[in-house]
């Protein structure tokens, strides 16, 4: 099926069909357009002009792919097989492969033109690939003569209506003079971080459109190609509603006496305090009361399994939340220990609440996050944009971050620069050693916009839940864990 | 000596089978797409031509067809290879030969082999 005959060139997009890819490239390719597709063999350029053959194949368009010095089709197709993009039944009549490096070696470029000129109206094709534009390249007699072959082509897409790809094994190195002449660049490649390796797709050049500039991660998995946008480089003109007077609040009667104001709809607070300090227990009241209220709740953890997170708050008078996972008002996602991607990482979780259309999220583990990260300097940015987009989702929002030292006079917060900056509120737990006894302790660092109680708090977890008691009247240096008394203590009740 | 005329717009795939052809004590003349074929074929009539399906300019089943109008050339047994599931060409045409690619090279032998003795077979 031919692109539609009053169609506008200029502005026209494909889509690719690759997740993510779209985003980055402002809305896919434009029709007509010539790009370039560079990476070192193995980048991935090969899956991704296929996987957008087949993308144009299941929406009632042609694709002719060309191959000069290339792998053999029926290599490539047994390659795709267990892509599940791959659609044999496509071939020929909507994908069809040729190889024209015969006429490449004996009639050099003019015969090449020909070729493809040809090939295209006899198959009313909208997307032309050109899988080993390097070969063309070396059969040139002069750059100029290789620029003249590319600026035709050019000529023939934009009185044709088809689209270009060009597959290149040249990597990002100087300007050469045919990127001049395509309408697009985009470059894939592998980079190392220490022992790891992560894929990266950047748009090089990106006429007539916006996109999402600098690197940004991809995987090909069975699916194919599926681009990741790094989070901040999304363009934020969303904003969040404003929810005006709603509040919500933990559920538990003696810690929102503190917070009386409660948390914002859509806020993000931070639960901080080193391991077994209680912090997954205060995370999932917050979503016990907000199934409670009939509110769908998201819990995306990194440490404790579905069941042996249920086992455990159980014990603790959460036995409810059972029941409420078995009817999905309670949604739980555990990521397994291993290697993952911030941006995979957002991707899911922001996934997970637009699909459940969580009010309530509790992401227990934010360090699975921060070792995620390769590039350390990104997670300021990469939160800001993360907590906007669940702000944006009306989504209100605990992470708990565990801090590495349980007793000791130094407070070490292990937070990037500017992260506790863009989280609304702030709880900080903490074990603390006082007349030979363990307790826990809470403080509230920190609640934008409205009163709280600053003093520090025992609280208890037992079987009748998480109580919080009076404020320590006395004894000194409790945030470090290693209180002392000036005299006596006594505890107001 | 029998002659193959193998057909296929892949210059690596086109080279491995005369080669592997010629082995096998054949003489073969090659073309890059059905139009060369169908010239190669009005010059030097082959016993059997050997074609894949997707190719520029004239395919497999544009050559056979034109091999089908053609006196001279319509009793000549084709052999349609292709990397594209073959089941289309195979409900349209169930007399035609057809092998899947990737093959391995004895399946191709024997099957070329078959089909040039079915050929000579009274009818």
């Amino acid at each position: 099926m031919s692109p539609p005959e009053n169609a506008p060139l200029s502005t026209e997009r494909i889509p690719t069909g690759i997740p993510g890819l779209d985003e980055v490239l402002g809305g896919g390719l434009l029709r007509s357009g010539i790009y370039m597709v560079m990476g070192e063999p193995g980048a991935g350029k090969t899956m991704l002009a296929n996987q957008l053959c087949y993308h144009q194949a299941s929406r009632g368009s042609r694709s002719l792919y060309v191959t000069l010095l290339a792998e053999t089709h029926s290599r490539m197709l047994e390659h795709l097989k267990p892509m599940r993009f791959f659609e044999p039944r496509a071939m020929p009549d909507s994908v069809y492969y040729v190889s024209a490096f015969r006429t490449l070696e004996d009639h050099g470029l003019p015969g090449l033109l020909e070729l493809l000129r040809r090939e295209v109206r006899h198959h009313d094709t909208g997307l032309l690939v050109i899988d080993g534009l390097v070969q063309a390249q070396e059969s040139a007699a002069s750059p100029r003569e290789f620029k003249k072959f590319i600026h035709e082509l050019q000529v023939s897409a934009s009185l044709s209506r088809f689209t270009v790809l060009l597959l290149s094994s040249g990597t990002g190195g100087p300007v050469q003079p045919e990127h001049t002449m395509v309408d697009g660049i985009l470059e894939l490649r592998e980079r190392s971080y220490g022992v790891r390796a992560h894929r990266e797709l950047r748009v090089r050049k990106f006429r007539g459109g916006e996109n999402l500039a600098g690197q940004h991660f991809f995987r090909i998995s069975d699916a194919g190609l599926e681009v990741f946008p790094r989070l901040e480089s999304l363009t934020h003109r969303e904003q969040p509603l404003d929810k005006g007077a709603e509040r919500v609040h933990f559920g538990i009667p003696s810690l929102d006496a503190l917070l009386p104001g409660g948390l914002a709809v859509g806020s993000t607070t931070l639960l901080l305090g080193p391991s077994g300090s209680g912090k997954t227990m205060l995370g999932t009241n917050l979503l016990a009361e907000g199934v409670r209220l009939g509110e769908p709740c998201l819990y995306f953890g990194f440490y404790e399994t579905p069941d042996r997170l249920l086992n455990k708050i159980a014990k603790v008078g959460l036995d409810g939340l059972q029941e409420a996972a078995s009817s999905k008002r309670l949604a739980l996602h555990w990521q397994p220990p291993g290697e993952y991607v911030l941006d995979v990482l957002a991707s899911r979780l922001l996934a997970m609440v637009r699909a459940h259309r969580a009010r309530r999220v509790f992401v227990d583990g934010l360090s699975g996050f921060f070792d995620a990260a390769v590039e350390p300097a990104r997670l300021s940015l990469f939160f800001s944009a993360l907590t906007h987009a669940l702000r944006c989702m009306g989504a209100t929002t605990a992470f708990s971050l565990e801090t590495p030292q349980v007793f000791g006079p130094e407070l070490t917060f292990p937070m990037g620069a500017g992260i506790s900056a863009v989280t609304e509120n702030l709880l900080f737990l903490r074990h603390v050693e006082l007349d030979s006894r363990l307790r826990r302790l809470v403080s509230i660092l920190k609640l934008r916009d409205t009163e709280y109680d600053a003093t520090l708090r025992e609280f208890t977890i037992s079987r009748d839940g998480i109580a919080v008691l009076g404020p320590f009247s006395t004894g000194d240096a409790m945030l470090t864990g290693l209180a002392r008394h000036p005299s006596a203590s006594t505890r107001e009740d | 000596m029998e002659t193959v005329l193998v057909v296929d717009d892949e210059e690596g795939i086109l080279s491995a089978i005369t080669d592997l052809l010629e082995l096998e004590g054949y003489h073969v003349l090659a073309a890059g797409n059905g139009r060369k074929a169908l010239e190669r074929m009005v010059a030097t009539r082959p016993d059997l031509v050997l074609t894949d399906w997707m190719m520029p300019v004239v395919d497999g089943l544009q050559l056979i067809e034109q091999m089908e109008a053609t006196p001279g050339l319509r009793a000549i047994p084709v052999i349609l290879m292709s990397a594209v599931d073959l089941s289309a060409p195979r409900r349209l045409r169930p007399e035609l030969v057809l092998i899947q690619k990737p093959f391995d090279a004895n399946s191709l032998v024997k099957t070329v082999r078959q089909t040039l003795d079915r050929s000579r077979e009274p009818r």
